[in-house]
């Protein structure tokens, strides 16, 4: 019976899944082939206000920050960011507190304790733009600031968005470097999380979008789930390797658990040099790889400027100093960061991490 | 002396039919493999060659070596939910030792011996504390999971040092962790099969007052049992901490219920007495096989969760198919 069900099931749905986009049927919007910057186009503000703030002018707030999980170097990156802000402004108290695992349910229940125990703002990174965004707006109706970074909410349901950057932008990152590894024509595969995870299925989508307008004769041949699992990512990366043999020239991961773990099924494969790896990651993961020249180029922002800037910004909401129609807010060392969508905040353009400065990074 | 796998028809068979009801459910899995095997290699040969049997056999080594230890738990009638935070703070330990600079058989040492520590007092709170494993084992999963997030910060294990990298060493040609697999399992169905203490634990699991009545010291027996469990655990770690150049401290989610899953899929019945450590490693080994198999037939990864859940329905189902028979045919 045990064969039966196995054999049923995996027959019949030999045909079941055709090329899987990650797209959430948002439209693409790829970004130009050269390096010509896109303009924003000017919107009206979508976010949040919370309920009668109390003035906090200038005094002493407490903030806590709720990341999608703690335990991994990416969050660590930025609440480290985080705390270097608050110490520089001097009258924010700033804590981390996230869950283990991401798991929206957990960050729901952590975001109502701390409206209940009392903060002055909060700033968070959505495990599920729309399971949190009733908690957030409780927090506003309570009068907390409420600030998201990394991976938003429903607009309405915080202030404003620190955007790390655009989808569009870390899509054309992705695919310009592996056209440059692998040459125009080759076959490529992904590895990412779940396809469901907001930001990993709108980078792919994006991608997709950008090789077919500017490398068109690159051939995207599937995407396979790794969770945030570093050995499954490692198998899913081999199995990509075994399956494809020499026809595979490239595997793009898109989690920074991913690609450590395929540059490392490349390297055991053997295949460095002969398959290319880009990825988001953070640079302490890679640099055994980047160092052994078997992966190239490494596309990330700096987590720890997201949440410096994350915490300026959250300072500023609370000062009122930053204001809906805004157009600039001022982040400290950062300098001033635009406005962009309507509440959001952009961090500046993804960076590209090689061999010649990955050593100046420890994150 | 006890017999470990009651066969309680009173009929005669043959040999043949006695070996296969006995090993029923590893022969079921060792065919639905072979089976799995022969149709994707129609689709995509590939499948079988010879870098992917390795990523297959090497890739749930881990898995099957602490579904070892849990098979025996689950035989004694108990359960552990917190293996996996366990293997998480092991290898963090294992890694930690590595990266300090002390020998790497020491770092590979740790797991085992810290793991038998930990679930010696699970063991003990279990056995003469006299709480169900379950809430034993819920209470160590967080202080494990929180503990081990509190100590390190989440912090990544970064620059491994490459004598430490076991998993990716081979043996004869064979990846380290297949000849571990292998090994581990057959030494602890042996030890199950032909020892009196390996048969005891079938005994405590089967029926508890029978065994104290047969002389069997119960609570020494079952804090061993979890003792015995943590050392697999610790083996496990190694093979999951030395597979890549980072620990992360976050060990992959619901790792537990993937090495429980494996056990009763494997035929360990989730109401303790039966069950074989084979069936575990054939059932992590069908796990790894499918979910390879599901790229090579490109089928969406989300059909994985499906096969495993209808897997565990089907093997529960027949479990209680089989004790219902068994019942019968005993009062006949």
């Amino acid at each position: 019976m045990t064969v039966l069900t196995t054999l049923a099931l995996t027959t019949s749905l030999v045909h079941a899944q055709t090329a899987w986009t990650g797209g959430d049927d948002l439209p693409n919007n790829p970004l130009a082939c050269d390096a010509t910057a896109a303009t924003p186009a000017a919107m009206p503000y979508d976010g949040g206000v919370p309920t009668n703030p109390p003035d906090r002018k200038g005094k002493e707030i407490t903030v806590v920050d709720v990341p999608k999980l703690i335990g991994i170097g990416y969050f660590d990156a930025t609440s480290k960011g985080i705390a270097e802000a608050a110490k520089e402004i001097g009258t924010m108290k700033a804590t981390t507190d996230g869950p283990t695992k991401a798991n929206i349910d957990d960050q729901i229940t952590l975001i109502d304790n701390y409206i209940t125990s009392g903060v002055d703002g909060i700033l968070f990174a959505a495990n599920d733009p729309v399971a949190i965004a009733p908690v957030l707006k409780k927090a506003l109706a309570a009068g907390i600031n409420v600030v998201g970074y990394d991976a938003n909410s429903e607009p309405d349901a915080r202030q404003w968005f620190v955007n790390q950057a655009e989808f569009n932008g870390i899509a054309k990152s992705m695919i310009d470097s592996l056209a440059a590894e692998t040459g125009p024509d080759a076959s490529f595969a992904i590895v990412t999380s779940t396809f469901t995870t907001p930001n990993q299925a709108r980078w792919i989508s994006e991608m997709g979008a950008y090789a077919a307008k500017c490398h068109p004769g690159l051939k995207w041949l599937e995407t396979v789930e790794a969770q945030e699992d570093n050995i499954l990512s490692f198998n899913q990366a081999n199995t990509l390797i075994n399956k494809y043999g020499d026809d595979l020239k490239g595997i793009l991961g898109m989690t920074s658990v991913a690609t450590p773990a395929a540059a490392d099924a490349v390297t055991q494969a053997g295949k460095c040099g002969s398959v290319a790896v880009v990825g988001l990651a953070t640079p302490n993961a890679m640099k055994p790889y980047v160092e052994a020249d078997c992966v190239k180029s490494v596309v990330l922002w700096n987590p720890v400027d997201l949440g410096y800037a994350a915490a300026y910004v959250i300072r500023a909401a609370a000062d009122g100093t930053l204001q809906p129609g805004a157009t600039s807010v001022a982040a400290g060392k950062l300098g001033n960061l635009s406005v962009i969508n309507g509440s959001e905040i952009l961090l500046g353009a993804p960076f590209v991490f090689t061999k010649d400065n990955i050593g100046d990074f420890n994150f | 002396m006890v017999e470990p796998l009651p066969k309680t028809s009173g009929v005669r068979r043959s040999t043949l039919a006695r070996f296969v009801s006995g090993y029923g459910q590893e022969i079921v899995i060792f065919c639905a493999i072979l089976i799995l095997f022969a149709l994707v290699s129609l689709i995509n040969p590939r499948f079988l060659g010879a870098n992917n049997l390795t990523t297959i056999f090497s890739g749930n080594a881990y898995i099957a070596v602490a579904a070892i230890g849990m098979s025996m738990i689950i035989i004694t009638g108990h359960i552990d939910v917190s293996v996996g935070a366990l293997i998480g703070v092991l290898a963090t330990i294992s890694g930690t030792l590595a990266v300090a600079g002390y020998p790497v058989w020491v770092a590979w040492l740790a797991p085992v011996l810290v793991g038998m520590c930990i679930n010696a007092v699970v063991g003990v709170l279990v056995a003469y504390g006299r709480i169900p494993s379950i809430v034993v084992t819920l209470g160590m999963l967080s202080i494990l999971r929180g503990g081990l997030v509190s100590v390190t910060g989440g912090a990544w294990i970064n620059d491994l040092p490459p004598e430490f990298l076991l998993a990716q060493q081979r043996l004869l040609g064979v990846p380290a962790p297949v000849v571990a697999m292998i090994v581990l399992t057959a030494l602890a169905a042996l030890w199950m099969r032909y020892t009196a203490t390996g048969r005891s634990i079938y005994a405590i699991g089967g029926n508890a007052e029978a065994a104290r009545a047969a002389g069997i010291n119960i609570e020494r027996r079952t804090v061993l049992v979890f003792m015995i469990h943590g050392a697999f655990a610790g083996l496990a770690t190694i093979l999951f901490a030395t597979q890549l150049k980072i620990i992360q401290s976050t060990v992959p989610p619901n790792l537990e219920l993937t090495v429980i899953t494996a056990a009763v899929i494997g035929g360990v019945s989730i109401l303790g007495g039966t069950g074989t450590v084979v069936g575990a490693t054939l059932a992590a080994i069908l796990f790894s096989a499918i979910g390879s198999a599901l790229i090579f037939i490109n089928v969406s990864a989300y059909w994985l969760r499906a096969v495993i859940g209808l897997l565990i329905l089907t093997t529960v189902l027949i479990d209680m198919a089989r004790r219902t028979n068994e019942t019968r045919s005993a009062k006949r």
